[in-house]
């Protein structure tokens, strides 16, 4: 019997006593993730946590700047575009090899974009690649010599390098693709700084230094991935010491953080944009002056600064602050003015209707969206409009908004968060855009001038020109108010006080090449 | 189990126990959880009518108040709503949807188990494997892809969460169906042509009814939990409305920096599905008829015994065991009955006493007071002594009385189905009987256990060893319990109707051979009977019982041959007699007086046919007729 | 052992296939009825109806849902689960992978479970209406009581983050680690929560079978033998009220592997509840299938293996 206790005693030590292990390992950072990763195939993921690996473990041709939007050379060394915008040739980096020992080459790169672009494709099935789209006017891709690539577009495309610096953009090994097959998401080989060493389901994902890096091998030994999607969790793991950083840290917890002494906070704005789609279809938002009511009636302020604790700023219009170039400064965010909307509903005769709102639970850039919904449903109320929430978990949510509002909603959240000031309203604010033409145009908002600027901005190879048509468009936008402009997401981040030469990116990707840990 | 009422004692089904409301307050605890539900109920019904702000009124720059701030006693939410507010419309909605889920999940699930069990064959097969199906699909995920299908919502949550706790309520009715479907109600109710429908609704219902309740009062908490979690996940009230779980799952993402929003809830959730479950454990406890049956209470290792009754021994003690003015009685709630009312005798070293009564004469609760072996509570010995070897048994230490029960003093019970442990081997229970007593190795009392099997004349021992009881029939049964009896040779073994749950050819054997081996083994024999034939033949001296008392003693020869006592001549009539040509089967007349319930004078009276009115007046005194005869009649003397 | 166990495992054997394919069927049904499909999800934000469309061709989501269930089946009696939609992975990989956790999670809870509940229904029994039932029931009835997935957050807030004594999620040390010990901490917190709220319904129900046997007549000729009131309790009572304790245990299987759900959400445990939950949310349809399958056949199995205890504990059973 006292043996019996004395085991336990000791058994007892020895799992409570060993509570410093609780500290993360040297020289190995482990970050929160807020979800699993779908698969580690570049081609074939869209979300931004999945991205936050990819970048890692990947390089593209390009790549964006170090804290700007703008693209600088990565895998190429360089690149032409012809004249009339529809030619670019890179020069690639050489010496170059894969994690996996292949060499990178021209080669590698036509592999890479027919693999996703050519249904033809042997490795096509390998797929499917929702993200194609982005290389959509790529009309050919060749090898020119070993180590020069061309791309033949079908028509002039301005935000193409911007895309190619995209993590859709990045190059995997064609050994790879070719031993793996489908599996090759789990078996992921590169040329980026860091090489993939295992996945664990829900567990981890571990990748190591690549000490033949051609831009210099990083400092850490490995970077561990965990996936920990409930954000109590995540908190509770980073204030107990299991993890070294996490990401999309909830608004309330910024300031435990920022209290509690021995992490660091960052913060960056990026492309981001949360608004609510309003249907114009149908009445109430069928009247501008309805559309212009509810813009007005919500407490911006409030919403950015108490319910999301500071982590937005508030939006003006449909093009983020953060494409510095193709923002419209003159711009000021719709006011809070509870009087006006009360006057402009009467004048629209709109007093009293009846407001079905589309709500999720949470999902990409999303932010609070409940207890945002909330307040809005409140502010809106106290104008009068009666507001009645619908809340679908996300992958409904998408389901039901995506093919268009009309006879089910009038209202609905959406954010988008983007890498050129073309995207998003190209894909939800054209005539071209509604729906049932493939568009993300779920109000069916339509303007002629809308849709002639955004076309003309989009095959400028003229950054100014473009910058021009842009804020003519934002203006248009904003007076015809097709969607009620929220938020600006300023990304947030958190680390332990070891974690050294850490920033977050405008392209809400997080690069850990040169990051170190004491 | 009908045999059991003539072993144990008659315990009036009605008058002595408490209703059910009544034991439920005894139980503290399901008093203490009714009284909260009932506060928690108040609170809400009139909740509407309290002097509190819109539970839906938002406040974003009084957001997440701390507890006891100004105006809201349980602080503001992250929207800044009034959190006592939203609490108490929560709880409201809260229990609504937990009880309606209920009776949907109730209805459905009892009308299911009802037609299965009712009807069984192909219908039962299918509803069942039916249910089966739902039982194996984790009921989270089953109640998830069910909100999935239906869209979110309040209401479709109380389905979901009905529907995946419909077999509990299947199942749970259909096994008492089963049980009722052949029972002689059922039958008469077809004979008289009643419908299927109708028997459903007016015989099986109510008789299933207890079950219902008790499923559903262990559900309902369960109900309201599941339906927080459904909330908790975002499938169930849309905002702004709220229930408990909703409220939980919105505050949870505080509950670092403002734990009051997530912790409230969760207490609250807490205390009523606490308050449910006590009043639920409270009312399984009234209705359970398991544990009906057991007066609610677990019977003592030994009876409980007054401090009168543990007495010093006074005197000489006559015989092998004597037996002074025992009286027993039973508790229940607040009535007393007295079942063993200061009978006095003693038995002889190597004698056969016969003990002889009707059911409910005491006769058995004598013989278990004897080695305190009457289930306590209700049981108390009262008063009066058990004396053996000069130490008086009811005072004796637990360990002493360990010691001599199946050691020197043996016993035989009824039904040998009921008293053998059905889970284990008969080899194992004797050899169990024997290292109670001896130092003996397993092997060498198994060896023991054998030979006894074989003393008993049980044929083919070394293999029956090894059986249970439930593979032998009754008469080899009765020889392993005599085995058991015989195993650590016993001074005295007390028989209590060995031989009544047994047929007649089989009881003549069995009696043969115990009076047989116990004359071998010079043991004495107490041997309890209503049956005055077997007396005869088996014992010395009898000892007549009445309503808890002797009303007659004496060498068994005398009084054959001339009964002192009315009922004693009673009894004797009563057996049948294949040398005399008997019209009939003479039986007592009228029932034994109630013994919570006793008259003062003759316990006979209204069942004698010389009765007079002195025999009412006064209790009648136990006479010495001659040296070895006693009886407690006034006419005794008369009629010898 | 019983040589007449054998037929009786065979048939219960037997009896498991339908069940098992009335609940593919079932599931297959309630998947098609759910709005929204698989292909939206792995298109995410980026799904437009043509692309959403052209998918699911790619996928076979376009035949009728009875073609699919067939194909499905019959797959699945080649040993081929299908590939996840949207991890784009093995079905049999992922579930078994999950499974495992989920299994270590679950097992443990319900062997806590059954001996804490066991024990405290013993206890109460013996000591009913006295101060240790009357505690031990209201603490009991605590773990019944309280919402699992509060609970494990309470319990990360303490141990984790005030005390640091456990870890807060997950079911190794995110680096290096891996070992038993390693896995026992991870399991302490997850299990620890899941037995607590699970040993309620043990506990009453040993109380009350004890309660009941203690009465039953064999006790008494036990008493009566001069067995010790241990040995009356512990070996008589105890073996008898086991044989209706047995399959309640079986039935908390299932109860334990459905609450493991929420245990696995909060302590990010990778087990196949959670990721049932996510596959049920992205329509992962084969996902669902397959996961939901192994986690019915442990539950069948769960309850088989808790009969075939029953019955060798009680010889009646199959005379």
């Amino acid at each position: 019997m006292k043996r019996t206790v004395q085991t336990l005693l000791i058994a007892l030590t020895a799992l409570l006593g060993s509570s410093l292990w609780a500290q993360t390992p040297p020289n190995v950072l482990v970050v929160g993730q807020i979800a699993e990763p779908q698969s580690l195939d570049p081609h074939a993921v869209t979300a931004v946590n999945d991205f936050r690996i990819l970048v890692n473990i990947y390089d593209g041709l390009v790549r964006y700047e170090d804290g700007t939007l703008n693209v600088e050379p990565s895998l190429a060394e360089s690149w032409e575009i012809s004249d009339d915008g529809i030619h670019y040739t890179f020069n690639l980096r050489q010496g170059v090899s894969f994690h996996d020992g292949s060499p990178f080459n021209a080669e590698a790169v036509v592999f890479n974009f027919e693999r996703m672009l050519n249904e033809d494709h042997p490795y096509h099935d390998t797929g499917p690649f929702p993200l194609a789209f982005y290389f959509g006017e790529v009309a050919s891709v060749e090898a020119l010599s070993e180590y020069q690539v061309r791309f033949t577009l079908s028509e002039p495309f301005a935000p193409f390098l911007s895309n190619l610096a995209y993590p859709t953009g990045l190059i995997i090994s064609p050994e790879a693709v070719r031993e793996h097959g489908q599996d090759v998401g789990r078996n992921p080989s590169g040329t980026g700084a860091y090489q993939f060493e295992e996945w664990r389901a829900n567990a981890r994902v571990v990748v190591s230094r690549n000490s033949d890096y051609w831009d210099g091998a990083p400092e850490l030994e490995a970077v561990v991935f965990r996936p920990i999607t409930d954000a109590n969790t995540r908190v509770a793991e980073m204030l107990s010491g299991g993890i070294d950083m996490m990401v999309e840290v909830p608004p309330d917890n910024v300031a435990t953080f920022a209290d509690a002494g021995d992490f660091q906070l960052y913060e960056q704005a990026g492309p981001h944009l949360w608004f609510l789609i309003l249907n114009l279809k149908e009445a109430p938002f069928d009247d501008k002056r309805v559309r212009q009511a509810v813009n007005y009636a919500i407490d911006k302020e409030a919403l950015v600064n108490d319910v999301l604790q500071g982590t937005a700023t508030v939006a003006t219009g449909p093009t983020p602050p953060a494409f510095g170039w193709a923002y419209n400064e003159d711009l000021e965010p719709y006011p809070y003015n509870p009087d006006r909307a009360r006057e402009l509903l009467a004048e629209a005769g709109a007093e009293g209707a009846e407001i079905t709102f589309y709500v999720t639970e949470g999902g990409s850039g999303m932010l609070d969206p409940i207890s945002m919904g909330t307040a809005i449903q409140a502010d809106l109320a106290a104008v009068g409009l009666r507001v009645r929430i619908e809340t679908y978990e996300w992958n409904t949510f998408l389901g039901l908004v995506n093919p268009g509002l009309e006879g089910k909603a009038d209202m609905a959240q959406m954010a988008w968060m983007t890498n050129d000031p073309d995207t998003l309203p190209f894909l939800a604010l054209r005539t071209e855009a509604w729906p049932e033409q493939g568009g993300f145009n779920s109000g069916y908002y339509s303007n002629t001038t809308v849709d002639d600027l955004l076309n003309r901005a989009r095959t400028s190879t003229d950054q100014d020109e473009r910058a021009a048509l842009y804020r003519e468009m934002q203006e248009i936008v904003y007076d015809d108010a097709p969607w009620a402009f929220i938020a600006n997401w300023q990304q947030n981040a958190v680390a332990t006080d070891r974690v050294q030469n850490f920033r977050l990116q405008p392209s809400f990707l997080l690069l850990l090449h040169d990051v170190s840990k004491q | 189990m009908t045999t059991t009422a003539v072993s144990t004692p008659i315990i009036p089904k009605r008058s002595g126990r408490a209703g059910p409301l009544k034991l439920l307050f005894r139980n503290q605890l399901a008093a203490f959880g009714l009284i909260m539900l009932l506060l928690i109920l108040l609170l809400v019904l009139i909740t509407p009518w309290l002097p509190l702000p819109d539970p839906d009124a938002t406040a974003l720059s009084k957001r997440l108040l701390p507890i006891f701030s100004e105006g809201h006693w349980l602080g503001t939410d992250q929207l800044g709503r009034d959190m006592l507010s939203r609490i108490l419309w929560g709880t409201r909605v809260s229990l609504a949807v937990g009880i309606t889920a209920t009776l949907v999940a109730a209805s459905i699930g009892s009308l299911i188990g009802l037609l299965a069990g009712y009807f069984g064959g192909y219908l039962d097969g299918t509803l069942m494997r039916g249910i089966d199906m739902l039982m194996a699909f984790p009921y989270i995920l089953l109640a998830l892809a069910i909100v999935a299908v239906l869209g979110p919502g309040l209401m479709n949550a109380l389905y979901a969460i009905a529907i995946v706790n419909i077999p509990f309520f299947a199942r749970n009715v259909r096994g008492v169906v089963v049980t009722l479907r052949n029972r002689e109600f059922v039958d008469a109710a077809r004979l008289s042509g009643k419908g299927d429908v109708r028997i459903l609704v007016s015989e099986i219902l109510p008789n299933v009814m207890p079950v219902i309740v008790i499923t559903m009062s262990t559900t309902v908490g369960w109900m309201i939990l599941e339906t927080a979690g459904l909330s908790f996940l975002g499938l169930g009230a849309q905002p702004p409305q709220a229930d408990l779980g909703s409220i939980l799952g919105e505050g949870r993402r505080l509950i670092i920096n403002a734990p009051h929003v997530a912790t409230i809830p969760g207490l609250v959730i807490f205390i009523l599905v606490m308050s449910i479950n006590l009043l639920g454990d409270g009312v399984r406890d009234a209705l359970d008829p398991r544990l009906k049956a057991g007066a609610l209470h677990r019977p003592a290792a030994r009876t409980k015994a007054m401090p009168e009754a543990k007495a010093a021994v006074v005197g000489q003690q006559k015989g092998l065991l004597e037996v002074r003015a025992l009286r027993t009685e039973f508790h229940v709630g607040h009535e007393i009955h007295q079942a063993v009312n200061s009978p006095s005798f003693h038995i002889e070293p190597g004698e056969c006493l016969g003990i002889i009564g009707e059911s409910g004469s005491g006769k058995s609760v004598t013989a278990m007071s004897l080695l305190g072996l009457v289930a306590s509570p209700p049981g108390v010995i009262m008063a009066g002594q058990v004396i053996y070897k000069n130490e008086n048994l009811a005072g004796v230490s637990d360990e002493r009385l360990r010691q001599l029960r199946g050691g020197e003093l043996a016993y035989i019970f009824q039904d040998p189905l009921s008293t053998l442990h059905p889970l284990f081997t008969v080899g194992d229970q004797l050899v169990e009987a024997m290292r109670a007593h001896q130092r003996l190795s397993y092997r060498d009392a198994w060896q023991k256990a054998v030979q006894l099997l074989e003393q008993v004349r049980i044929p083919n021992a070394k293999e029956r060893a090894k059986v249970y009881p439930h593979q032998l029939s009754g008469g080899m049964r009765q020889r392993v319990s005599i085995a058991m009896a015989l195993a650590n040779e016993p001074q005295l073994i007390i028989a209590d109707e060995p031989t009544t749950a047994l047929d007649v050819t089989v009881q003549a054997q069995i009696l043969r051979l115990l009076n047989q081996l116990r004359r071998e083994q010079n043991a004495s024999l107490m041997f309890i009977t209503h049956d005055f034939g077997v007396v005869a033949e088996m014992c010395d001296r009898v000892a007549v019982m009445y309503a808890g008392e002797l009303v007659e003693i004496g060498p068994v020869k005398e009084l054959l041959e001339n009964p002192a006592h009315p009922y004693t001549r009673r009894l004797i009539a009563c057996v049948p007699d294949v040398t005399k040509v008997q019209p009939q089967l003479t039986e007592i007349p009228g029932l034994p007086p109630q013994v919570n319930n006793l008259p003062v004078g003759c316990k006979f009276a209204d069942r004698c046919d010389q009765v007079t009115d002195r025999c009412r007046q006064a209790p009648v005194e136990l006479e010495a007729l001659t040296d070895e005869r006693q009886a407690r009649c006034i006419f005794a003397r008369e009629v010898l | 052992m019983n040589s007449s166990i054998w037929p009786y495992i065979g048939k219960r054997l037997l009896l498991m296939f339908p069940v098992l394919l009335g609940l593919t069927v079932i599931v297959f049904f309630i998947m098609a009825l759910i709005p929204g499909d698989p292909a939206l999800a792995i298109l995410g934000a980026f799904a437009t109806p043509e692309n959403v469309a052209q998918l699911n061709t790619q996928l076979g989501l376009d035949k009728t849902i009875v073609e699919q269930y067939f194909t499905w089946l019959g797959n699945v009696l080649q040993g081929d689960f299908g590939r996840s939609y949207r991890q784009n992975r093995a079905v049999l990989d992922i579930v078994t992978e999950r499974f495992n956790a989920t299994l270590i999670l679950a097992g443990t809870a319900l062997v806590l479970c059954s001996i804490f509940g066991i024990l405290v229904g013993i206890i109460s029994a013996i000591r009913q209406y006295g101060w240790t039932d009357k505690i031990l029931t209201f603490v009991v009835l605590i773990g019944i009581s309280t919402p699992a997935f509060w609970l494990g957050l309470l319990l990360i807030m303490l141990f984790a983050v005030q005390l640091r004594w456990l870890p807060a999620s997950g079911m190794y040390a995110v680096y290096g680690g891996g070992d038993l010990l390693d896995l026992i901490r991870h399991l302490i917190l997850p299990a620890s929560t899941l037995a607590f709220i699970a040993t309620g319904v043990i506990a009453r129900l040993t109380r009350a079978s004890m309660l009941e046997v203690l009465r039953q007549d064999y006790i008494r000729t036990a008493r009566a033998k001069g067995l010790s009131e241990h040995r009356v309790v512990y070996r008589h009572a105890f073996k008898a009220a086991l044989v209706s304790i047995v399959p309640v245990i079986g039935i908390q299987a299932g109860f334990v592997l459905g609450g493991a759900v929420y245990i696995e959400t909060v302590f990010q445990w990778p087990g196949i509840g959670s990721m049932l939950v996510n596959a049920i949310s992205t329509r992962d349809l084969l996902l669902v299938q397959g996961g939901v399958l192994f986690v019915a056949a442990a539950y069948v199995v769960f309850n088989l293996i808790a009969d075939v205890v029953q019955v060798l504990l009680d010889p009646r059973v199959t005379s």
